[in-house]
């Protein structure tokens, strides 16, 4: 048996379900968006490309996805780092305190944050008493929101793909940069966050795409006043039943998507080439 | 690829398959909670004691659960199916539900007439209707509304809650905003600027009626326009919420029973639509959750009456917006009123 | 070990996760209150203190049976997942594959569409060719959101590992089983039991897909609380949310004391 035969026999099983049980049936939504009453048509994605409106909603998808993916970077590194450094009962707990947000409903954790954020809730009422706000001022329904319930929900996904690579680096190689005269910040930056690259590369394809396909979190935190793509493509499914457009918009959130990897991608065939 | 993969996956489908239901029992969708606990009582159990047969239930709001029978056209597992939202009209177009012949329903008869208009282009015949009119907080609602204008009048500013469109009842309320407004099921633009206007004003749009609850618990709004059954609801719950019809007019949103095409199970499934539409059906689901019952029959309670549009006369008083229209411009609407509501 | 972190920076430090887990806990101790209130509709602060929802859940046949049918998804979900992701993204790492990037890549895909495209397209292709659906469809729907993590993250795990060690090996006469399971699985531990975790919750917590897939007999858990909240909003969701947060605590603490989770991502 070759090496080649031996990976094929390894990676076979997932390819041929990728491609039965997801591309097939992808393939057979996505190909609606080319139907027309009277056969093919490009009418669906020129609805959408040829609308400030959608433009505008495909723009804030894309932005939004974007923060979140820093924010998450910017909070989930550190994170990481501290509990790889923890012993083992602090990391674990710190394990426990990242994930547990995912153990909950969607709907009820979302809850929660209403509670924080809207009207009547801590944040804006602390806001109002510092006298920073007036009495409407709300948290919910707006981009803030979204942003804080994805990073949420993210952050595990961040952190926790950090840590699986941190975890492997030997910790010999900081101390022999602190030897050498590093400070300790110089040395997260110049041994620990090249070492972790891979991780947060990792993490961040993972948030970036999680943040821009899902819809549930955002819808009910913006609001139906501030859409993003896949809730627009979500109610264009069940509420105006225009299944072509909705699969129009689906091969636009993909390619969109596609585009914003394709620099990751590239830049992590080097790394490892 | 393709050609192995696919009789390797039947074969463990249909191992995985067995538990196929027996031909004595009939597959429904219901609208899970105390909906689904009404509909057990009122219909499915008197259904199971008369035929013998079982219920298999499928909790499924109107929207999902007409995205699950398109989608699964080619071998539907739906043998009725309830809608709340017109589905029924699209879903009669692109043939997905069967034609009923009223002579089948021994109860079609006591209907009221526009609750089986169109049995015959495959429109089931509507077993309850909710009521839209405007839910308010007898408690802290600067004045109790009497009137669709008195909702768009600045009063209540951003203690209003709006419902989005893209919900059935949200479309009904905002029609009867438009119709006050000054437009027509032809003109919705005066709607939408009377909606941009409350906006401006500090209105809430919420997307599900959960919301609607959460804001008025949690958030002192005071006033939403919505429908009887869930005032009940809310009322249930211990919220000090009152219903109350505007004097323009009640707008109707159907609760249908469908006949699904294409299957098997048909007498039966007639069976249960019979049942859905009978005197003591809807008295024991009007009782349960204050729909308006359609069936002529019916006789209520005081109390339950008060709550319902309840007597010949109270429902020939309910608006109902011609649905073929609203159907045929749906995505046009939505379309426009995303964009009035865009931030 | 790692020469001692400057003071300053540790204090910095314990503020800077003290922060994080205020705003990770904060809507869930919100949830609890939630749960653990008198009145019937969801407030908080609660109205009263009283344990009346966890009572009703716990007694509810509905919540009950369709708990079990998320836990058997979610952890047939996870094995499947686990191993066939796993393979996959080893056979990705070791690049003797023509395309391996553009693999890896493939392996992303189902999570880049949004998920209510996946659950309408598996349910007009499964109902074309196989007919009514099964427990199997929505557990084939969730492997397919799932194997996309595994991938990920094992992979990112193994660009970190030493490629001599499997060398080594085979330069003293291991056999390729032996070489798998000796040198590369362990190489891939940290990676598998993050993603098994990542699987499990997702599918556990996965509505969309099992919305669409569902048939008679098959609500899961969150699909089951979609449908309290919409006709019966009170607070038994947030019961069932808390009851969720416990057991997720517990468990992890179970695991831990047999397995010892912390190990696996020890320095």
């Amino acid at each position: 048996m070759t090496d080649r035969r031996e990976n094929l026999i390894l990676i076979l099983p997932g390819l041929l379900l990728l491609c039965v049980a997801f591309f097939l049936p992808i393939l057979r939504m996505l190909a609606l968006s080319v139907e027309g009453e009277d056969g093919r048509t490009l009418a669906h994605f020129q609805r959408f490309l040829g609308d400030a409106f959608y433009l505008g909603v495909l723009w804030r998808t894309v932005r939004l996805s974007l923060i979140i993916t820093f924010v998450c970077a910017v909070v989930g590194f550190p994170m990481a780092y501290i509990m790889a450094r923890s012993s083992a009962r602090v990391r674990l707990w710190l394990i426990v305190m990242v994930i547990l947000p995912l153990m909950t409903s969607v709907v009820v954790r979302t809850f929660g944050w209403m509670v924080v954020l809207s009207r009547n809730g801590i944040i804006p009422e602390l806001a109002r008493d510092m006298g920073l706000a007036g009495r409407s001022f709300t948290l919910m329904q707006t981009e803030s929101a979204i942003v804080i319930g994805m990073v949420q929900v993210l952050l595990p996904f961040m952190v926790l793909t950090i840590l699986s690579v941190l975890s492997r680096i030997d910790g010999r190689l900081e101390e022999a940069a602190r030897t050498m005269g590093c400070t300790f910040i110089q040395t997260v930056r110049a041994v620990v966050l090249p070492l972790a690259l891979p991780g947060i590369t990792a993490g961040a394809i993972l948030v970036f795409t999680l943040s821009a396909s899902s819809f549930i979190t955002p819808s009910l935190l913006g609001g139906s006043r501030i859409q993003v793509l896949a809730a627009s493509i979500y109610r264009s499914v069940t509420q105006t039943l225009d299944w072509p457009f909705a699969a129009a918009q689906s091969v636009i959130l993909f390619s969109g998507i596609l585009l914003v990897l394709i620099p990751y991608i590239r830049q992590q065939s080097r790394h490892r080439g | 690829m393709h050609h192995t993969a696919i009789p390797l996956l039947s074969a463990v489908a249909l191992v995985a398959g067995a538990t196929a239901v027996s031909a004595q029992s009939i597959t429904i969708n219901s609208f899970g909670g105390a909906y689904e606990e009404a509909h057990r009582a009122c219909i499915i159990d008197p259904f199971t004691e008369a035929t013998g047969a079982d219920v298999q239930i499928v909790t499924a709001y109107s929207a999902d659960a007409f995205a699950q029978l398109r989608a699964q056209k080619e071998a539907p597992q739906f043998d009725v199916i309830h809608f709340s939202g017109g589905q029924e009209i699209v879903g009669a177009q692109e043939g997905l539900l069967a034609p009923i012949d009223p002579a089948s329903l021994e109860n079609a008869d006591d209907l009221y007439d526009f609750a089986k208009e169109n049995l015959a282009a495959g429109e089931g015949p509507a077993y309850s209707i909710a009521s839209i009119g405007l839910l308010y907080n007898t408690e802290t609602a600067p004045q109790a509304p009497t009137a669709w204008k008195d909702l768009v009048g600045g009063v209540y500013g951003d203690r209003l809650v709006l419902t989005d469109i893209a919900n059935g009842y949200g479309m009904l309320g905002f029609l009867m905003i438009n119709q006050v407004s000054g437009g027509s099921i032809d003109n919705i633009q005066p709607g939408l600027d009377a909606v941009a206007g409350l906006l401006d004003d500090g209105a809430l749009i919420v997307n599900t009626s959960p919301e609607i609850q959460q804001e008025f618990a949690q958030n002192d709004a005071v006033i939403a326009a919505y429908a009887s059954d869930y005032a009940y609801t809310l009322r249930k719950a211990g919220l000090p919420v009152k219903f109350v019809q505007g004097v323009e007019g009640t707008p109707a949103s159907f609760i249908t029973v469908n006949l699904v095409a294409g299957r098997v199970n048909e007498e039966l499934a007639l069976k249960f639509i019979d049942i859905s539409i009978s005197k003591e059906a809807q008295e024991c689901f009007a009782n349960a959750l204050r729909y308006t019952p359609t069936n002529a029959t019916v006789e209520l309670s005081e109390e339950v009456a008060a709550d319902v549009a309840y007597g010949p006369e109270a429902v020939a008083g309910l608006i109902r917006f011609d649905p073929i229209t609203i159907e045929a411009n749906r995505s046009a609407w939505v379309d426009a009123w995303n964009r009035t509501i865009a931030r | 070990m790692v020469s001692a972190v400057p003071a300053a920076w540790r204090v910095a430090g314990w503020i800077f996760v003290i922060a994080i887990g205020i705003f990770l806990l904060g809507p869930l101790v919100v949830v609890i209150g939630v749960s653990l209130s008198e009145s019937q509709f969801i407030a908080f602060p609660p109205q009263g203190l009283s344990l009346k929802w966890y009572q009703a859940v716990l007694t509810d046949e509905r919540y009950l049976s369709s708990a079990w049918i998320s836990l058997r998804l979610a952890l047939l979900v996870t094995c499947a997942a686990t191993l066939i992701g796993g393979a996959a993204a080893i056979a990705i790492h070791r690049r003797s594959l023509p395309g391996s990037q553009a693999l890896a890549t493939l392996f992303l895909s189902p999570l880049i569409l949004p998920t209510i495209i996946f659950a309408i397209g598996m349910l007009m292709f499964w109902s074309a060719v196989f007919g009514p659906l099964t427990f199997l469809t929505l557990a084939i729907g969730h492997l397919m959101i799932c194997i996309p993590y595994v991938v990920r993250t094992t992979t990112a795990v193994l660009a970190d590992a030493d490629p001599f060690l499997e060398e080594a090996a085979r330069t003293m006469g291991a056999s390729r089983l032996q070489r798998l399971w000796h040198v590369v699985v362990p190489q891939c531990l940290p990676g598998l039991a993050v993603s098994a975790f990542f699987c499990f919750n997702i599918s556990f917590d996965e509505a969309v897909l099992s919305l669409f897939l569902r048939h008679p007999g098959l609500t899961t858990l969150p699909v089951r609380i979609y449908g309290q909240l919409e006709f019966s909003p009170d607070p038994s969701v947030a019961a069932v949310s808390s009851i969720m947060i416990g057991i997720t605590v517990i468990l992890l603490v179970v695991i831990d004391r047999i397995l010892g989770i912390h190990r696996i991502s020890a320095t």
